[in-house]
């Protein structure tokens, strides 16, 4: 019998690609998002919003990661912008070689990168593809404990953004319990409360985006 | 489920293993998973498991999991918090209030593998 000593990371392949990933985006001077969220906590109305809003004073390019449709990115290129879909066939995740494959075909000849990854609070945590911030979309539907059910992804998000805050009226949700179960879990975390839909707060959003980027 | 990606991985690592060393069959092979780093480990077993219906290269090899808490520092006092379990990870220091890195438990690492 022989043993060989391995101590390799498991997603060394990953963590590669992510890099080269960040290499090209620093050459070409592209601020990078990676959008994360339940399905159905409003990624795709959030993007459609910041990029309505930002468009006319940012290059915005916008990689669709999807199980099997591309009513997201169909939806996205209705605003004239670069759009590419990647399929993932299944995986409940994008990795960095899917979005490395992407880079070849979006353009990037933008100042910001918007990459949606798949609808899931548990796979996307794991997996580095190279973005610059991950932002971690939660809805008040979804309830005021996911918090803590999901601290791998809520420790990885740079800023949490708690969408749909016009239902708060009607639903048993305590904003203040989620506020401490973030600082608890990632004290760095910033935390923004908005309505995609009619609009409440985007503007605390977009002008925090904007300072990310200039 | 994203164990099954995590399977695939280790499978091709250890393809690579077996060439580099000669080996003919692994026996044996030890992981490193931290609890904060997202990958259940009874799917991970399950998904290797499925897996070797199809890969030779894990034919009849043992896994077996360590399993690592979660310790973060304070960067300010140096003190360190150790956790067992995921959900009472707090990461700011009681002392000074100021957030702690993680500087354990979010490893997936292969430690080791027997073969012949």
């Amino acid at each position: 019998m022989k043993r060989v000593v391995v101590e390799k990371k498991i997603l060394e392949r990953n963590d590669e690609s992510a890099e080269k990933i960040r290499q090209i985006l620093r050459d070409r001077g592209v601020f990078a998002l990676n959008f994360m969220a339940s399905p159905g906590a409003g990624k795709t109305t959030v993007i459609e919003k910041t990029i309505e809003t930002l468009k006319n004073d940012y290059r915005i390019s916008y990689i669709d990661g999807d199980l099997d449709t591309d009513r997201d990115a169909s939806r996205i290129k209705r605003l004239g912008i670069d759009v590419v879909q990647i399929n993932t066939s299944g995986a409940c995740h994008l990795d960095a070689d899917m979005v490395l494959r992407a880079l070849n075909q979006v353009s990037l000849d933008c100042d910001l990168l918007i990459i949606e990854n798949v609808g899931n609070l548990v796979c996307p945590a794991t997996f580095d593809i190279g973005a610059h911030k991950n932002v971690v979309i939660l809805s008040v539907p979804e309830g005021d404990d996911k918090v803590k059910k999901y601290p791998v992804m809520f420790n990885v998000a740079n800023v949490v953004l708690l969408n749909k805050v016009d239902l708060l009226k009607f639903l048993d949700f305590d904003v203040e319990k989620v506020r401490k179960e973030l600082k608890e879990i990632n004290p760095r975390a910033d935390f923004i409360e908005i309505s995609a839909k009619d609009g409440y707060d985007m503007d605390t959003w977009f002008e925090y985006l904007k300072n990310l980027m200039d | 489920m994203h164990e099954g990606a995590i399977a695939e991985s280790i499978v091709d690592i250890l393809k690579q293993i077996k060439e580099e060393n000669g080996l003919n069959r692994i026996v044996k092979v030890r992981l490193k998973i931290g609890k904060m780093s997202g990958v259940m480990v009874d799917a991970l077993m399950f998904a290797l498991e499925a897996l070797k219906t199809e890969e030779d290269v894990i034919d009849g090899t043992e896994f077996e999991v360590v399993e690592t808490d979660v310790k973060a520092r304070c960067n300010l006092c140096n003190r360190v918090y150790e956790y067992n379990d995921v959900s009472d990870v707090v990461m700011l220091c009681e002392q000074c209030g100021m957030p702690l890195d993680i500087i354990e438990g979010k490893e997936m690492e292969i430690i080791d593998v027997e073969g012949e």
